[in-house]
């Protein structure tokens, strides 16, 4: 994994969450928050997890699920784990 | 063929009844490959030939997928045993499934539920439907899980 930009990750996670929650990659930006801006309910997040999850082979944490509330979060979590 | 539970246990945990309840055995419970693979006897009686189809009865989709859910329940209770111990409510959340071949009356439905994630009120879990060592349905399905007294 360390040898993949992580600004080409992190285009591939936007485009999968804007697939899961069906709202265009242009209304989700980094700080639009899934609950509160972009209507997602707990099961789409929990889908976005184990997606995530699945492609870079990360695992993370039930409790950490409440936290990630916007994509830079996801961005902040994944680049912690993947660069680690 | 040895069961891993009796009729009473599946009952205790499957909050469907007849004429709902499509478990009619638990065959396996794999904890290290994280799976359980039950057992559905399709037969002439089922209500639901009598209109699915008039003189061609074929097992509806619909309660393939539910058999699996209900597979998936079990899987659930195997890995969040204090959750489901308090009765919850499960439902649906996503379900992405195929169908390969038609099931008939007489046919043995062999259904495996592998974990792919589980957490305290969620679950998501990949089934596959078996008839004679055949896959005749897979699914991947998301579930939630609530107890009675949450909002």
């Amino acid at each position: 994994m360390g040898e993949k930009n992580f600004e080409q990750i992190k285009k591939e996670i936007k485009s999968m969450i804007s697939e899961i929650i069906e709202v265009s990659e242009s209304k989700l930006t980094e700080d639009a928050r899934f609950v509160e801006d972009l209507d997602v309910d707990s099961m789409r997040a929990l889908e976005i997890v184990a997606s995530i999850e699945k492609k870079y082979k990360v695992a993370i944490p039930e409790d950490q699920i409440r936290t990630l509330r916007s994509l830079k979060n996801i961005y902040d979590l994944l680049e912690k784990s993947i660069k680690k | 063929m040895e069961n891993a539970w009796d009729i009473q246990k599946i009952q205790e945990v499957l909050p469907q009844k007849y004429p709902f309840l499509f478990i009619d055995n638990v065959l396996e419970i794999d904890k290290k490959q994280e799976k359980v693979i039950c057992l559905k006897n399709v037969t002439v009686n089922d209500y639901f030939f009598k209109g699915h189809f008039p003189g061609n009865p074929i097992l509806p989709g619909a309660i393939i997928i539910e058999a699996m859910s209900q597979a998936s329940i079990i899987l659930f209770s195997v890995f969040k045993p204090e959750v489901a111990k308090k009765k919850p409510d499960y439902y649906l959340a996503k379900v992405e499934s195929r169908f390969l071949k038609p099931v008939r009356p007489g046919d043995q439905l062999i259904l495996e539920a592998k974990k792919e994630k589980m957490l305290q009120n969620a679950g998501i879990v990949k089934a596959t439907a078996k008839v004679n060592d055949e896959v005749v349905a897979e699914a991947h399905i998301m579930f939630g899980v609530k107890q009675k007294d949450e909002k």
